[in-house]
């Protein structure tokens, strides 16, 4: 971290300031401690508890590719840290700046520039809040089917680099299915394109290889990505199932009978006493599966009618179409304060996605180890995103009252991450589906991936020499090592 | 301090990304700060920490919040980290931190007099009196809502000491109000008056409805998110013949250029212009639109640095209906 009282602060903020113009260039201590938390916890914890955080040194707004690669020759020559910033909403702390150096907040970089109606899709900047950029594809006509609970929150460049996913998963993908290509300024200041369709035999593909790389192997500045029609229909339709075990054949069934719903979710037995209770007034014992389809009416019809059979196979109660759109209409409420788990509550999202054959071993498998190991710890979770294949858990645990000393408090919540995420790993999850690495989960990769992980650490070498490139995160090397 | 009226907000707001999407400060300079989020981990620093109170830097960011209160408008909740705001200014100037900028704004704003003219029980307070014939109107400028936005409690209150002489001398039974900050503040600080917004009287009256004209209208900050979304203003238009057409993309998203911080663009006139800015671009065509607007600071402030766009207030919209006859 260079400090502001020496006179090379002033050198590179002069350089900085000469690529981007006064205004972009943020030195001021309110917007220092804005980047100095994004939505993980431990900073959040660091904040609420006093302590001080690490802020960037600098917090430049740069306006195109150009300017982005211009930067990042000049900390190239300095040495300095790179992180990508978009709305830090990332709970993964992969935004934060932890070894001081220059936030590049994307935000600035936020135009559609160009709607094709015949292929359908968008080139859009991609420091854009993706709510504005959903809300000008629907002025359009159209839709992104984007629509994480974040939509508000993010920007379209932090959903690339964490491989993030909106409600509509099932039907329209994550957001690595939506992505057509990108531009990319590399970590040297090469600004480069991937190929233009995402379908090719043509090598590996490079928008994939950037696509979750978080800010460690490049800064994204460009996306050409898919969009859609407004459906004609959009239909939702729930049930209430004695145990999840019921519910969960129920939806797997509906998935390998490859009928196409936009989404399903699945509360687990205390998911739903809490939360659908809480937030939507639903207030019922079992297991609640919501599920939802859309476009043409009569296929959208016919889909649903196929869906509720399979359901009604089951012993179930049926809730209806009414406590289904509930759900659809309150979606994003889980996430607003006081629904929302809150300081001084410890909590943490232990996603996890896995194949239908293990992802209930998964769940008893972290549920089991957080109740045995854990006491103080409530486990909660819901299925979110679905695939022919399998489905993510949304797995969370809540300390209503975490320990005092931060420091007991941090090592606490690690250890049961640690805890939990080998429970999973060993019954066939991969952590994680959505949220990212980030600084939290770091320390998993190398288990994660075993000796692969050396192939991604040559990667990062060739392309980022000076590991200048968001050093620290996804489990590759820190700028102090 | 003021600010510990409302902890609720702090702790909510202080790591909460949801509505960052609609402050329009935010939307300008990119700024973490320039979000409730910002702005409540800010405050939250300060109430963990009271000298963090002469912060220069924060007491700035504090002053470019526009106050539009889209975030509360929005938020599911409803917490009211407009009222944060309002109550850490309040602190910054009891604690002799102001700006000297705006200190010397708070001077002009206290020299003020109000003056009643003409004979009835209804009062006019606005800038288009010809439309209320059988009205008194009462002069003067802002009634005391500038100083309490910039956080002279003590200085508004004396303001509206004289402005409610004016109005109690009156004898007025009922008091029209066009500005709708005016309108904000006065509605409830009244026991035998009733205040209303100039559209709500206007719409009971007759209104000549003269051939459709298509109109973007502006949402107003204070009408929409802090007065409930009056629905008078739109029923009046429409009544008069307006085909209103929304603005932008979206009509949950946040327009605003200030309005809620009432002399925004005397406190921070360079970012009050990009705020102008993002509303021309997002216009459909800027130059032949008509554009209507409850608000003549909206009003004044976009004309003022894009003199091509044709913007006119609620009023001058139904005079025009009235003159086209
Ligand atoms: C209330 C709430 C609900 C959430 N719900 C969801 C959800 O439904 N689905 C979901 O997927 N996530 C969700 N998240 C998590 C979060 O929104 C996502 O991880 C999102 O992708 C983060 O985007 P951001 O723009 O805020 O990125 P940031 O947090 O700013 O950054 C995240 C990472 O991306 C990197 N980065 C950012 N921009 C670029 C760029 N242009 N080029 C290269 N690297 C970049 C950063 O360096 C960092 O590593 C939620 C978060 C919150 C606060
Ligand atoms: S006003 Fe509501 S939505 Fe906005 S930051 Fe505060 S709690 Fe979140």
């Amino acid at each position: 971290m260079i400090t502001t009282k020496n006179y090379m602060y002033e050198m590179v903020r002069s350089e900085l300031t000469w690529v981007v113009g006064e205004d972009y260039v943020q030195t001021t201590d309110s917007d220092k401690l804005g980047h100095s938390i994004d939505y993980y916890w431990v900073p959040e914890l660091w904040h609420d508890r006093g302590e001080k955080l690490t802020p960037p040194d600098f917090v430049v707004h740069p306006a195109n590719a150009k300017e982005v690669s211009e930067i990042l020759k000049i900390a190239n020559n300095h040495n300095i840290p790179i992180i990508p910033w978009g709305g830090g909403s990332g709970s993964q702390g992969g935004a934060l700046p932890v070894y001081g150096g220059i936030v590049l907040d994307m935000k600035r970089m936020n135009k559609v520039l160009n709607i094709d109606p015949v292929s359908m899709t968008a080139t859009v900047e991609v420091g854009i809040n993706t709510q504005h950029l959903e809300w000008e594809i629907e002025k359009a006509g159209y839709s992104t089917m984007h629509f994480p609970a974040s939509i508000a929150c993010a920007t379209l460049g932090g959903f690339i680099a964490h491989r993030g996913t909106g409600v509509l998963s099932t039907k329209y993908g994550k957001i690595e299915d939506m992505i057509m290509s990108l531009e990319v300024v590399t970590p040297t200041g090469e600004i480069i394109n991937t190929l233009p369709v995402p379908r090719h035999a043509s090598g590996p593909d490079l928008t994939q290889l950037f696509l979750g790389s978080e800010g460690t192997l490049g800064v994204v500045t460009k996306a050409v990505m898919k969009i859609h029609p407004i459906p004609e229909s959009r239909k939702f339709h729930a049930f209430l199932f004695k145990t999840m075990h019921e519910a969960m054949s129920a939806g797997a069934k509906i998935m390998t009978s490859r009928l196409r719903p936009c989404v399903i979710r699945l509360y687990d037995e205390p998911e739903t006493a809490k939360l659908i209770k809480r937030v939507l007034g639903i207030d019922k014992k079992g297991a609640y599966l919501v599920f939802g389809f859309d476009g043409f009416e009569k296929i959208v019809d016919l889909e649903m009618e196929q869906a509720c059979a399979i359901c009604r196979e089951r012993e179930q109660e049926d809730l209806g179409t009414e406590m289904g759109q509930t759900w659809w209409d309150n979606r994003y409420k889980f996430f607003y304060p006081p629904y929302m788990f809150h300081m001084p509550q410890a909590f943490g999202t232990l996603d996890t996605v896995a194949t239908f054959a293990n992802i209930e071993k998964v769940y008893w498998a972290m549920k089991n180890t957080v109740k045995d190991n854990f006491p103080q710890a409530v486990f909660i979770g819901h299925f979110s995103h679905w695939y022919e294949w399998g489905c993510m858990l949304y797995a969370r645990f809540i300390i209503d009252e975490p320990p005092k000393d931060p420091h007991e408090a941090v090592a606490l919540y690690n250890k049961i991450w640690d805890m939990a995420i080998r429970a999973a790993i060993k019954e066939g999850g991969v952590i994680n589906e959505h949220h990212g690495v980030g600084l939290k989960l770091g320390r998993i990769m190398k288990d994660l991936y075993g000796p692969a992980f050396k192939v991604l650490q040559d990667i990062k070498k060739v392309l980022d020499p000076n590991n200048i490139m968001n050093p620290g995160k996804m489990g590759f090397q820190g700028k102090g090592a | 301090m003021h600010i510990e009226k409302h902890l609720d907000v702090i702790n909510a707001c202080r790591f909460c990304f949801m509505c960052r999407h609609l402050d329009p400060v935010g939307n300008v300079t990119f700024m973490e700060a320039d979000t409730p989020r910002g702005r409540a981990l800010i405050i939250d620093r300060i109430h963990m920490d009271h000298e963090c109170l002469k912060n220069q830097d924060f007491i700035s960011t504090m002053y470019r919040s526009a106050l539009s209160a889209a975030n509360r408008y929005h938020c599911v909740s409803h917490y009211d980290e407009t009222a944060l705001v309002l109550a850490v200014r309040r602190d910054i100037v009891e604690a002799g931190l102001v700006p000297e900028k705006v200190k010397a704004l708070a001077e002009e704003l206290e020299k003020v007099s109000f003056t009643v003219n003409g004979k009835g029980d209804i009062l006019y307070y606005g800038e288009n009196p010809e439309l209320y014939s059988n009205c008194m109107t009462i002069s003067g400028r802002d009634p005391g809502k500038a100083l309490e936005v910039l956080g002279f409690e003590k200085e508004s209150k004396k303001i509206f000491g004289k402005f409610k002489s004016a109005v109690t001398d009156s004898k007025c039974k009922t008091l029209i109000v066009e500005e709708p900050s005016a309108y904000d503040f006065l509605k409830d600080k009244f026991n035998n008056v009733k205040v209303i917004h100039c559209s709500e009287y206007l719409l009971s009256g007759k209104v000549n409805t003269g051939s459709a004209r298509k109109a973007y209208y502006l949402d107003s900050d204070f009408l929409k998110n802090y007065d409930g979304n009056i629905s008078a203003p739109l029923e009046l238009l429409k009544k008069c013949g307006y085909e209103i057409v929304p603005f932008g993309t979206n009509s949950e998203e946040s327009y605003s250029i200030g309005e809620g911080a009432i002399i925004y663009d005397d406190l921070n006139p360079d970012l009050c212009e990009k705020l102008c800015r993002r509303v021309y671009g997002l216009a459909d065509n800027l130059v032949k639109d008509l554009f209507i607007t409850a608000s003549r600071y909206v009003k004044n402030t976009l004309k003022k640095y894009n003199s091509q766009i044709k913007i006119i207030s609620i009023e001058e919209a139904v005079a025009q209906k009235k003159e086209n006859k």
